[in-house]
């Protein structure tokens, strides 16, 4: 159709015959060159509905190509398990990904299987023979064969030359300090994906779904930086791990907690465990005992009956409660384990570490006032932190006048002992009960975070008895001069076949430094310690967990930055003159 | 004709625009290859790095520094008696050693007795042989050389 045409209209003068013609072919009124402008606009549109295609997918190559160059690249290394780095308060290295070789194979393009079963066999002396066989026979297109190998048999496995065998460049996780901080960091499992501790709450926090898309391939993700001080943790764990061995005890645990913060600056359960090295985790004997294990905490409760009765203003410090006889109470009897057969004033009771005292401060609050006082120091529910593992405390179904007094001196209620601690930390920080974390924080947060759960006096008044329980009661033999170390002591019968043994003790030691100014608690607990030479046959508190605690505080007190003052006065100057001058 | 030197000037133009882009292009592929080169050896510096910081916190681990300076090292832990704040430290004596003194410890020995019936309080008198050209707390070492 030429271009005269369709712009000139149909001149009427046109012969009969054509137009003839023309009205059998379109019809007798149709508009041809109106018809013609509408198809030459409709392929002008294709035209450059195609041109414009064309100018956007090469502006799109232009741009793209870069990127396909690198990845093209990378993919040879990229099993995307990259996890971010693990770092202590200080920037210590606590985890880290190292590159590791892996060796793979697909089946389908192996040419000769007893060859390179027998190759590899010589180069991997630890390769089961006869399961490699059955592998590389398998009809499947990807098999791993051997995860984390040196780069000396990367090397010699690559010399060798074999068809469909091939290296990936696997993350592996390492921890440099090995067993040091077992518990608290966790583990992961050979495909990097946490399986406990820190490392499993990072995995929550939604690095898994990032392994699963495939995209945490890069080195670029920030580090975690925990609370944890790695010297710290360190001192720690040498003293609990020679205590262990010293008191024959099955266990032992320590914690540092920073009352302000609610920070925990190390946490040690011994036995532990390297997380390089796998194993079964589902082994009993390395649970961590602080947060899993749950507990009767002995004495150390009472710090809780005590701080009850003086917060409700019924008991002073100078309200004395009869002991004169063991507490009889329908079949049962309370008995002290040292009789004083006199009526104790508050303070003794503590520093006497008096059960009939102690029995009858909670009596005289009430059932519900004592149940009510626990649940507001977050000892009756399971306490959660970022790690993953935490442990309900078992609390009395029907809680009777019974439980009162049992759960006045630590017996009838176990709970987590980290739960505890938060507790104790509580009582000594000025009575704001934090939620203890694993994670760095400031102190203004941790204040948004907590709440007010006894009276400021009332927390004074419990770091002097702390204090005088140190200075001239059980706890006696952790007073490292310069520290003004208050502390108290508490020692469990731990029940065996139902019923409370007389011989088998979980001591525990509850400290806190300095006493007038609190800035840190913490826990030392020994399962089951043996009676020496040395502790008189003793295997209380007062001669095992206590004087570990002492060497705990020596060395870790200039660590945390804690100055030594050598010249202070006795508690009831240093801590209650002050509060008498606040009223 | 005024057509045909437009027409010539237009294709003329189009090579030079074509040479140009491919020039563009083929500049474009160097430098992203050499970006994805670059990428690779950073990748690698970082893992490299990654492995040292490993091992350095093998190395640098409490754990292991104790053990060899308990072996190799006469250091004990520092008892609480052994700390001071630095309010408490006292003023500084008074020099002991004269600057310019080409013999420092023999000074000291010089300026170890003072004289009969002078108490610490009391100034010692300045011995005539000290020359007053340099201040008295310049620390020895002769600076006059």
């Amino acid at each position: 159709m030429s271009a005269t045409a369709e712009t000139l209209p149909v001149a009427p003068t046109e012969p009969l015959r054509r137009r003839l013609l023309r009205s059998l072919l379109y019809g007798r009124n149709s508009n041809r060159a109106a018809k013609a402008r509408a198809r030459v606009g409709l392929a002008i549109i294709a035209f450059a509905v195609v041109y414009g295609i064309i100018a956007v997918r090469l502006v799109m190559f232009a741009a793209v190509s870069d990127g396909r160059v690198a990845h093209r690249v990378v993919s040879g290394d990229a099993i995307a398990t990259a996890r971010p780095d693990i770092l202590d308060r200080n920037g210590e290295v606590l985890a880290t990904d190292v590159r590791v070789p892996s060796l793979y194979a697909e089946p389908r393009r192996l040419i000769d299987v007893d060859e390179a079963v027998e190759l590899l066999t010589a180069d991997l002396p630890d390769l089961d023979a006869t399961e490699l066989r059955e592998r590389l026979s398998s009809r499947r297109g990807f098999v791993w064969l051997k995860r984390d190998i040196t780069s000396e048999q990367q090397r010699e496995i690559y010399h060798q030359g074999l068809p469909g065998i091939g290296f990936l460049n696997e993350n592996k996780r390492d921890y440099p300090n090995g067993a040091e901080i077992s518990h608290l960091l966790g583990r992961v499992d050979i495909d990097n994906q946490g399986t406990a501790g820190v490392e499993k709450w990072l995995d929550n926090q939604g690095l898994a779904a990032l392994h699963l898309a495939g995209l945490a391939t890069d080195r670029l993700q920030t580090p975690v930086q925990l609370a944890v001080d790695l010297r710290v943790q360190h001192a720690l764990r040498d003293e609990l791990v020679k205590a262990r061995d010293k008191f024959h005890a099955i266990a032992a645990a320590g914690l540092v907690l920073n009352v302000r913060t609610g920070e925990i600056v190390a946490m040690v359960s011994e036995p532990d465990y390297d997380p390089n090295i796998p194993h079964n985790p589902r082994d009993p004997g390395l649970i961590n005992r602080l947060t899993t294990g749950v507990y009767e905490m002995g004495s150390t409760f009472k710090a809780f009956t005590v701080a009850m009765a003086l917060d409700s203003g019924k008991v002073t410090l100078k309200s004395s409660f009869d002991a004169h006889n063991p507490l009889h109470y329908g079949k049962f009897d309370i008995h002290d384990f040292e009789p004083m057969q006199r009526s104790l004033s508050v303070p003794e009771i503590f520093t006497y570490s008096s059960n009939i005292g102690a029995a009858r401060i909670a009596m005289s609050m009430g059932v519900d006032a004592h149940k009510a006082f626990l649940k507001k120091m977050g000892q009756l529910d399971r306490l959660r932190t970022e790690l993953p593992e935490s442990a309900e405390p078992i609390v009395p179904k029907r809680w009777s006048e019974l439980n009162t007094i049992t759960i006045a001196f630590g017996h009838g209620l176990s709970v987590a002992p980290l739960q505890a601690v938060m507790g104790v930390g509580a009582l000594m920080n000025g009575g704001i009960l934090i939620p203890p974390t694993f994670l760095k924080r400031t102190e203004a947060e941790a204040q948004a975070l907590g709440h007010r759960v006894i009276k400021p006096e009332t927390s004074a008044m419990m770091r002097y008895l702390m204090r005088l329980n140190v200075e001239k009661g059980t706890a006696s033999k952790a007073d490292v001069a310069g520290y003004y170390i208050g502390g108290k002591t508490g020692t469990a019968d731990k029940v065996v076949f139902g019923r409370y043994s007389k011989t088998r003790v979980l001591t525990d030691f509850m400290a806190v430094l300095p006493a007038d100014q609190p800035r840190y608690v913490l826990l030392i607990m020994l399962d089951e310690p043996k009676a020496l030479p040395e502790t008189h046959g003793f295997t209380t508190s007062g001669w095992n967990a206590v004087p570990t605690g002492g060497a705990v505080v020596a060395r870790i007190a200039p660590l945390l930055g804690i100055e030594p003052r050598l010249d202070l006065p006795p508690a009831d100057q240093q801590i209650l003159a002050s509060l008498k001058e606040s009223r | 004709m005024i057509f045909r030197v437009i027409n010539i000037v237009v294709i003329g133009a189009l090579v030079l625009a074509a040479a140009y882009v491919y020039r563009i292009k083929f500049d474009s592929t160097v430098q992203a290859e050499h970006l994805a080169k670059l990428r690779i050896e950073v990748r690698r510096e970082r893992d490299r790095i990654a492995a040292l910081r490993a091992e350095w916190g093998e190395l640098d681990n409490p754990g292991r520094i104790e053990i060899l300076a308990k072996r190799f090292l006469a250091l004990k832990p520092v008892a609480p008696t052994q700390f001071d704040s630095l309010d408490r430290l006292p003023e500084r004596p008074p020099d002991d050693v004269r600057a310019a003194n080409d013999d420092p410890i023999g000074g000291m020995i010089g300026n170890l007795d003072p004289p009969e019936g002078v108490t610490g309080t009391i100034p010692v008198p300045e011995p005539p042989a000290a020359p007053a050209a340099t201040p008295p707390d310049q620390p020895s070492g002769a600076p006059s050389q």
